[in-house]
């Protein structure tokens, strides 16, 4: 399967879920198929969007938290999965979409090139609910029982290998921007306070 | 009350109720203690900018946390508070041992002392210092400084502090 092809599918079942996408591939092609403001674009901090997302999950323990991470991002930050298993937060999903590159710089292969299982990795950190999804048609399949059971979750998806800089062109806003929107999104949606009465 | 319960006190005041740290041994009682406090989520982290991002995330969950660690692992997450908190500007507030000061006796703590603060300076980061007991009261001011320039602020904690006088 392609990446987009994944990434369509999961956002059509993605409910209610607060997205924090890995930047990159894993940002622009969430961008694409969503549009979404209540999702956080990953513009830096590569590797960090899942701790970035743990953090979320733990200050919103309401609100379905998905991560759209790549394996080039985790590769950065493989000691997130310690943290996250350690939280144990039943309402983060993390979601790493394989394709073995750095998509967005040209395709050059990512460390370890095709011998790394990350779902093997995911289980000794101490996930217990772990998969790993080869086609569209497996992901079509599981991605019910992934939505509606508790987290931590963690689902590779293996999709294929493309190359091009800047396949898909990034969201249309940025820094202050994409905080105020994603943050003035969630205080409509949970009715909280993320910003003070003076704005900041 | 000794320090550590002095600084955990303004956390609480701060309405902090998450915490994420790693430790080095200046900061290690601090975080000994918030871990027992059922009040604040605890996170302890693998690696300092995992910190510095749960705490942005938690930033947009309308959660007042706070980072906390040595001064090496602040020189660790300096990428990610350069391209997440300042290119967003998310707030995010991190206590961290001044080590390296001339009271500091330790080889490998030498470089974060002379070029800890010059570095922060470089990024425009604001940061504050507290040396005495009394002076840990500032830190709910210290705190919303943070919120309102919207960026990493650093709070220093000294040897002095959280050690006591050195011993000649």
């Amino acid at each position: 399967m392609k990446a987009r092809e994944a990434i369509d599918l999961l956002a059509q079942h993605r409910g209610d879920a607060v997205a924090v996408c890995a930047l990159g591939m894993a940002a622009n092609e969430w961008w694409a198929a969503t549009k979404s403001e209540d999702s956080f674009y990953m513009h830096g901090a590569m590797g960090f969007a899942a701790s970035f997302a743990l953090g979320l999950a733990l200050a919103l323990p309401q609100a379905p938290v998905w991560l759209i991470n790549a394996d080039g991002s985790l590769c950065m930050n493989l000691g997130c999965l310690l943290t996250e298993a350690s939280q144990a937060a039943k309402n983060l999903k993390h979601f790493v979409v394989d394709n073995g590159v750095y998509q967005t710089v040209g395709g050059l292969p990512v460390v370890n090139d095709g011998r790394t299982d990350y779902a093997a990795i995911a289980r000794g950190a101490g996930f217990s609910r772990v998969r790993a999804i080869e086609g569209l048609d497996d992901l079509r399949r599981q991605l019910p029982g992934i939505v509606t059971e508790d987290g931590p979750s963690f689902t590779v998806l293996r999709v294929e290998s493309e190359t091009g800089f800047l396949r898909t062109p990034p969201m249309t806003y940025e820094g202050p921007e994409m905080k105020y929107r994603f943050g003035r999104a969630l205080e409509r949606r949970f009715g909280i306070e993320v910003f003070g009465p003076q704005g900041y | 009350m000794d320090v550590t319960a002095r600084i955990h006190e303004q956390l609480t005041k701060c309405g902090i109720k998450l915490a994420a740290s790693l430790p080095d041994d200046w900061v290690a009682p601090l975080i000994e203690r918030i871990a027992a406090d059922k009040a604040m989520r605890h996170v302890r982290v693998a690696r300092e900018a995992e910190a510095v991002a749960i705490c942005s995330g938690a930033f947009f969950g309308g959660v007042r946390a706070v980072a906390l660690m040595g001064a090496t692992g602040l020189l660790t997450c300096t990428g990610e508070l350069a391209t997440l908190n300042l290119r967003h500007q998310i707030p995010v507030f991190l206590i961290v041992s001044q080590r390296g000061s001339i009271d500091d006796h330790r080889i490998y703590q030498e470089v974060q002392g002379r070029r800890t603060i010059p570095l922060l300076q470089a990024y425009d980061f604001p940061y504050h210092v507290v040396d005495r007991p009394d002076e840990v009261s500032s830190i709910p001011d210290a705190f919303e400084t943070c919120r309102l320039q919207k960026r990493p602020f650093v709070l220093f904690l000294t040897r002095r502090l959280v050690k006591g006088e050195a011993v000649a």
